[in-house]
């Protein structure tokens, strides 16, 4: 549990780092390889994602751990795309299956989707907000409201159309 | 007809609009000391009343003939709450005392955040503020886990979930595969690689469970309407407390009745180097490490369950002893499990306490030496280990809750709560269950149990206590030790040995014959009230899955078995259990115990 804490704090303080930024600076396009390479620390950690390899869009930071509630409502509530919010946690098998596959689903659709992840041993009000039971759960989201969701595992397939839904394709 | 406009009549009637638009009401006469006394229980309670001095309005005598009338009550204070009438100052009080008049300021009670605040999220405190909610009331649970000297902290659930039975259970499970891996072979399988154990593997698949168990009562809490604070919580006044969470932001609730559940921590020896280098149960179970060669001190249930588990993962395991095993356990089981772990391996340093440790060497894990002095002679002992795991015992946690600005006494030995049979504290408003209550046991199940009813008492009009007799309950050492009832010293002391009869065996499970293993080890014993139609008021057992056999026989003892009936009980062949429906030997006889044969 300490180093699982310590890990915790560490990602924590980078990230930190990295919101210090300027805002001008975090949009500029050379920033993006900054945010996905901290990204991918992420899923390395959070999900073994194969994702280091994926093209990240060059478009935005499409794929973000949410930090705390403000925020959530910066980057999901108030997001002008649609946002998938993947409740995931660090006990649960099916979510480290499920993480790359949403990333795959996401990187898809170049940009025209986010995907918020929100830890919700670390995030718990949040969760609890949004009425999570069993995780993973995956809410879509788009201009603050929830426009579907589901439980647990689906296959790439499901995930794209899942998606396509989403963006209105 | 229209009613007639009598001095009596409009009396009555402004009675009537008193009793009924307001929460409370007292007609009371300004020098009485009872009137007093009411009135000031109703301050303390925070309760608004309205109060009438008989002696200083008109008509006064005239109202007190009304209310005579209406009441059969002579005297002042005529307290009437929520438009029932309750009585003089003696029946306040009593009302008071038993909750009743709680209840009937609960009725519409506004006064206060909430009905119930329940300090502590562990089985009981859970179980408690579950059912309190589920019958309509509103409910708080505050939960905080103060982090080990060392930095290990946890999630919701108390120490059975996040650092007592589930991980124990898991990791003992963990060393009886270990066992099953040696049996294997002699039952034919065949694997040629060494078997080794990655503890690391172990440690993250236990505390993945334990989180998803966290996250399943976080989850409970949201769907039963719970309000879940995690926050330390202490006492201000006696309906008030201060909660802190970890960023140190305090917060004020009120609650007009409150449960005590916070439960115990392991205790430290107070020597040097304890709280530096040493680990406890708190620890060990997240350990990011294997723990190596390992000391264990204590010979507390705790003690030997985690020695036990650390020997069977293939661990060097000391055990340190200052006087007996397992302290209130039946001593001839107890020194049955014992001599079962040393015949496995684990060493056993009798009569010795740990003066100091000191590092040798910082690490994952690192060297630790122990310093122990002999309680017999002068004799020092120092040894090195790896890991120093303290197990001598836990204490309540209930010195820093501030029950000294809420009045609830605490015994000042040590630290625990005492209650009467309905779990209610010296303070009436204020309960307590699970590990901090005094002379009862320290079990999830019963802290469930006691918490559940108590609910059903405070808020449903129920009277049904918790029963802590005849507890069923099981250590899982390597050889389980399961009992209900009495040990035989307890039944000694309260019958008599002559009043007694007491059967016994040694019985092979089946199991172990083709591995060779254990033989004449496991132990049955029953212990019969000879007065009492030979009913059976202590089960012993020691052999494989006791909690499974002894579960079954707790019932029967609960509905009072005896030992005709568990002669007449047709056996399950072959098990383990069915030893209690063939008790023949008497201890008093010292007939063989031996089995032989099917």
């Amino acid at each position: 549990m300490a180093a699982r804490l310590l890990v915790r704090r560490t990602w924590a303080v980078s990230v930190k780092g990295f919101r210090r930024l300027p805002a001008a600076a975090a949009a500029a396009a050379s920033s993006s390889s900054r945010s996905s390479s901290l990204n991918t620390s992420a899923h390395t950690r959070s999900f073994l994602s194969p994702s280091r390899s994926l093209p990240l869009s060059s478009h935005r930071c499409i794929s973000f751990n949410v930090q705390d509630h403000d925020d959530f409502t910066e980057r999901v509530i108030n997001s002008d795309l649609p946002v998938l919010v993947d409740f995931h946690a660090q006990w649960c098998g099916p979510c480290k299956i499920l993480g790359p596959r949403l990333e795959k689903a996401i990187g898809k659709q170049k940009g025209r989707v986010a995907m918020a992840k929100v830890d919700i041993d670390e995030h718990t009000d949040l969760a609890i907000e949004y009425g999570v039971s069993a995780v993973p759960t995956v809410i879509a989201m788009r201009d603050g409201n929830i426009i579907d969701q589901f439980v647990g595992i689906k296959d790439e397939d499901q995930l794209d159309s899942f998606v396509n839904k989403l963006i209105g394709q | 007809m229209p009613p007639v406009e009598t001095e009596h009549g409009q009396i009555k009637a402004r009675i009537r609009e008193l009793v009924d638009t307001n929460r409370v009401v007292i007609f009371s006469k300004s020098y009485c000391p009872f009137c007093k006394k009411v009135k000031a229980l109703f301050e303390e309670l925070n309760v608004t009343c309205e109060v009438l001095e008989l002696d200083l309005i008109e008509n006064g005598s005239s109202y007190q003939d009304v209310l005579t009338e209406m009441t059969g009550q002579k005297t002042v204070p005529n307290v009437f709450v929520n438009k029932t009438h309750v009585g003089g100052c003696d029946k306040t009080m009593q009302a008071y005392k038993d909750g009743h008049l709680q209840q009937l300021l609960g009725a519409e009670s506004t006064a206060y955040d909430y009905d119930l605040i329940v300090i502590g999220g562990g089985s009981g405190g859970l179980a408690c503020s579950k059912e309190a909610a589920a019958l309509g009331k509103r409910v708080m649970v505050l939960d905080y886990v103060v982090p080990t000297p060392l930095g290990t902290t946890w999630g919701l659930g108390g120490t059975c979930v996040n650092v007592g039975c589930i991980p124990k259970k898991l990791m003992h499970q963990t060393a009886l595969l270990h066992t099953a891996l040696e049996d294997a072979r002699k039952f034919g399988w065949e694997f040629s690689e060494a078997v080794s154990h990655n503890w690391e593997t172990m440690k993250t698949a236990v505390n993945n469970y334990i989180g998803s168990l966290n996250w399943g009562y976080r989850v409970s809490l949201r769907d039963k309407s719970v309000e879940y604070t995690n926050a330390y919580a202490e006492f201000v006044e006696p309906h008030k407390i201060k909660a802190t969470n970890k960023r140190g932001k305090e917060t004020f609730y009120t609650a007009a009745k409150f449960v005590l559940a916070t439960g115990e921590r392991p205790r430290y020896l107070g020597i040097p180097g304890d709280k530096e280098y040493c680990i406890t149960s708190d620890d060990l179970f997240y350990l990011s490490y294997c723990p190596g060669k390992t000391l264990v001190i204590g010979a507390s249930y705790v003690a030997l369950e985690c020695g036990g588990f650390l020997a069977g993962l293939g661990l060097d395991v000391t055990i340190m002893v200052r006087s007996i095993l397992l302290r209130g356990f039946d001593q001839d089981m107890a020194n049955r499990a014992g001599d079962h772990m040393e015949t496995h391996g684990v060493k056993f340093l009798r009569q010795f306490v740990p003066i100091k440790v000191e590092q040798l060497e910082a690490g994952t894990p690192g060297r630790l030496k122990v310093t122990a002095k002999s309680t017999e002679t002068d004799e020092l002992f120092e040894g090195e280990y790896n890991t120093v795991l303290i197990a001598v015992g836990r204490d309540a946690c209930t010195g820093s809750i501030g029950l000294d600005k809420a009045g609830v006494k605490v015994n000042s030995k040590n630290g625990k709560v005492p209650v009467n049979d309905e779990e209610q504290t010296n303070v009436p408003h204020i309960y307590a269950i699970g590990d901090i209550l005094e002379g009862k046991w320290e079990l999830t199940p019963v802290a469930i149990q006691a918490g559940k009813l108590l609910a059903r008492r405070l808020f449903a009009g129920s009277s049904v206590k918790c029963d802590y007799v005849n507890v069923p309950t099981t250590v899982f050492t390597p050889l389980e030790y399961g009992s209900c009832g009495l040990s035989e010293e307890k039944a000694i002391e309260y019958h008599g040995e002559e009043n007694l009869e007491i059967f016994h065996s040694l019985f092979w499970p089946l199991e172990f014959t083709i591995p060779g293993r254990d033989n004449n080890r496991c132990y049955a014993k029953i212990i019969c009230n000879k007065l009492d139609s030979d009913r059976v008021i202590g089960f012993h057992y020691l052999g494989p899955n006791a909690g499974e056999v002894t579960q079954g026989f707790g019932a029967a003892m609960k509905c009072g078995v005896t030992k005709e009936q568990l002669d007449n009980t047709i056996g399950i062949h072959p098990t383990c259990a069915e030893i209690f429906t063939t008790m023949e030997v008497t201890k008093r006889s010292g007939g063989d115990i031996k089995q032989s044969g099917c």
